[in-house]
């Protein structure tokens, strides 16, 4: 009987952690270790691939428990010269939203590889992040890099994200939607890039993603931040000329470690000129991350986003709450619910999200 | 004493921040279902139902015609409320030309409905972004639409029926410059024509050339075409797609004895050409690689 209730209770807590969600490299983790995105990534500003600390680091001080010669396991490095990875994600949804009926689904959120090849050791480097599922192959990222992505200056040529705010894993955030920048909306143009101590420094020239398929128009998009051992500030701005109507940005942003918590704000204020007439929209996200033991985190999400500051009335929060486990090397497992609240008279606006994700990594 | 500075600064930002979050979501007193506000002097707006008129105010101009407008609408598609029903009804779609955007009574093989659900062969689904930097339309709203179709996608009640006939709007427009290849001209009335009267040579596209005053003109393989399900739009299809220059839509001389409506009226539009042609439309296509 206390088998039965011994394995029910691991099948209840199974269940629970299979009804979690995401987690890679986040911001987060970087703001609990003191880092900068660039000791973890390849890419400078965050995110895809991971170098061979970022890889160790998953390996050896994100899981739970240790496997014995982790260190000696996958290393990324097909040569001395070619590194490679990916990230699988597969995920479980349920969205209830009023007077709709439930929806829920099992889906392949993404597969994607990334691979960076040294041609010149700190000089030259060509790097790709392409996505294989779902939808069939997709380029996200794909550019050339000359220069220390280290110390000094850089330049990217090709396809890349654009540089605004936090990097965060869920490209559903308010911030991340309002500002239109996330890790789906890649940008074909030049990124001159400065990184030394403390500062990191990018200045973007792009087409824009509003200009996709005019052919005209451009983006100018600028981030320094400020990184010491257990805080941070962060500056963005982007620009965008469109014949579909101009749209400028900005955002603050800056994180903060207490203990075992790492807190994560951003406040951004956008100005589209695309609206008829115009239109100021604003958003704002707070985030808190306490590493409760080695391989668990709790993150907790409260988000704010007002559509168009001259009508009263219209502004929607979110909060969420959601569970990491990183049991082992290259495996997390994440469960979460997230609560929307819009005005009633729209449902999407006040739907609520129960999520799982499994999600591997190498 | 410098870190305290510091330290007290982020608090301060981050607790600015978490009142701002504290605050609650709108409670949309004022406020249509797209967050937007009512008329003045009380609700002005359309319930959402299966009329035409409904789903322009409430899906077509609030959500769609945010990018499908103007010169630069994707796949040339307008959105507005001047050209959506022009262009949707009976048109076959830009990425898979064998599948009309609106299919009046078949919802399931009209485009939009595939590109609205996500299942279309090509492309994102509709809206852009969705459901990642906006949400998806609901079930529910989609339904509307189907139905919409499922009758027979008629236009929204006829308005202005005594006024004379006229041309309400061309595709593209006069001094527009279009930056891909228009799949097609359209020259939208305000009443339905008799097609009885129309011929081949009704109206035709120029392509100008480069001389200023002196121009060579070219005129333009195309076919012209008003569709049973839609009497008030006449469309040009190109049977090249245009490549980059200016080009203008001139009615043939004497053409408008053969646009006139049912009733016998006909239409006089467009300024006179150095062949006293009447030029209804002149525009740019400059086409990027």
């Amino acid at each position: 009987m206390i088998q039965c209730l011994k394995a029910a209770a691991v099948a209840a807590v199974l269940i629970v952690l299979l009804r979690a969600a995401p987690a890679q490299a986040e911001p987060y983790l970087a703001l609990q270790e003191g880092y900068k995105c660039n000791v973890c990534h390849v890419n400078p500003t965050g995110g895809g691939l991971r170098n061979e600390f970022g890889l160790t680091y998953a390996k050896v001080l994100l899981p739970a428990e240790t496997v014995d010669n982790a260190i000696d396991s996958w290393s990324g490095k097909l040569t001395d010269r070619l590194r490679v990875g990916g990230d699988l994600r597969a995920d479980w949804t349920r969205t209830t939203a009023p007077n709709s009926p439930s929806q829920q689904a099992f889906s392949l959120d993404q597969f994607r590889v990334y691979a960076d090849l040294t041609i010149l050791p700190d000089k030259l480097g060509i790097y790709v992040d392409e996505q294989i599922a779902p939808n069939g192959s997709q380029n996200e990222e794909a550019y050339v890099r000359y220069g220390s992505t280290t110390d000094g200056f850089y330049v990217k040529g090709g396809q890349f994200y654009l540089p605004f705010g936090w990097r965060l894993q869920d490209q559903t955030a308010f911030v991340r939607q309002l500002t239109g920048i996330n890790m789906t909306t890649p940008d074909k143009g030049v990124e001159v890039g400065y990184e030394h101590a403390a500062w990191s420094a990018q200045f973007d020239v792009t087409n824009g993603a509003s200009n996709a398929t005019t052919g005209s128009g451009y983006q100018i998009t600028s981030q320094v931040v400020y990184t010491k051992p257990i805080w941070r500030v962060g500056i963005a701005g982007s620009s965008t000329q469109s014949n579909a109507g101009d749209r400028h940005m900005g955002g603050l942003f800056a994180g903060l470690k207490t203990g075992p918590v790492a807190w994560l704000a951003e406040g951004d204020l956008v100005h589209d000129d695309s609206f008829p007439g115009g239109r100021t929209l604003a958003a704002a996200l707070l985030e808190g991350d306490w590493r409760i033991r080695k391989g668990h985190n709790l993150k907790l999400t409260a988000e704010y986003q007002d559509p168009d500051r001259s009508v009263r009335n219209d502004q929607q929060t979110r909060y969420s709450i959601v569970y990491e486990y990183t049991p082992l090397p290259f495996l997390q497992l994440r469960a979460g619910y997230r609560h929307y609240f819009g005005i009633p008279q729209n449902n999407a606006e006040n739907q609520q999200l129960i999520l799982a994700e499994l999600h591997g990594y190498f | 004493m410098r870190p305290r500075i510091i330290f007290t600064c982020l608090r301060s930002g981050i607790a600015a921040c978490a009142l701002m979050i504290a605050a609650c979501a709108g409670n949309g007193e004022g406020l249509d279902a797209n967050g937007r506000p009512l008329m003045p002097g009380g609700d002005m707006s359309l319930p959402l139902s299966d009329d035409f008129e409904s789903l322009q105010e409430n899906i077509f101009t609030p959500i769609c015609s945010v990018c499908h407008v103007g010169a630069s609408a994707p796949m040339g598609l307008r959105l507005d409320a001047a050209n959506s029903y022009n262009l949707l009804v009976d048109v076959p779609s830009t990425e898979v030309p064998s599948i009309l955007r609106v299919k009046p009574g078949d919802p399931d093989n009209s485009y939009i409905i595939q590109k609205l659900e996500g299942h279309a062969a090509v492309g994102a689904q509709m809206p852009f972004g969705c459901p990642t930097s906006q949400p998806c339309l609901p079930a529910s709203t989609i339904a509307f639409v189907r139905q919409w179709i499922m009758n027979g996608a008629p236009p929204a009640a006829a308005s202005g029926v005594n006024a004379p006939l006229s041309i309400t709007s061309v595709v593209p427009g006069d001094k527009e410059m279009v930056p891909t290849a228009p799949p097609q001209v359209m020259v939208a009335f305000n009443h339905e024509l008799d097609v009885s009267q129309l011929a081949t040579y009704s109206m035709h596209i120029e392509k100008l050339g480069a001389g200023g005053a002196a121009l060579r003109l070219d005129r333009v393989q195309a076919r012209i075409a008003v569709s049973d399900a839609n009497l008030r739009a006449l469309m040009i299809w190109p049977s090249r797609p245009l490549t980059s220059g200016r080009y203008r839509v001139v009615m043939d001389a004497g053409a408008s004895a053969h646009f006139s409506d049912i009733a016998g009226q006909t239409v006089a539009a467009g300024i006179p050409d150095e062949l006293g042609e009447p030029v209804i439309s002149t525009f740019d296509v400059e086409v990027h690689p």
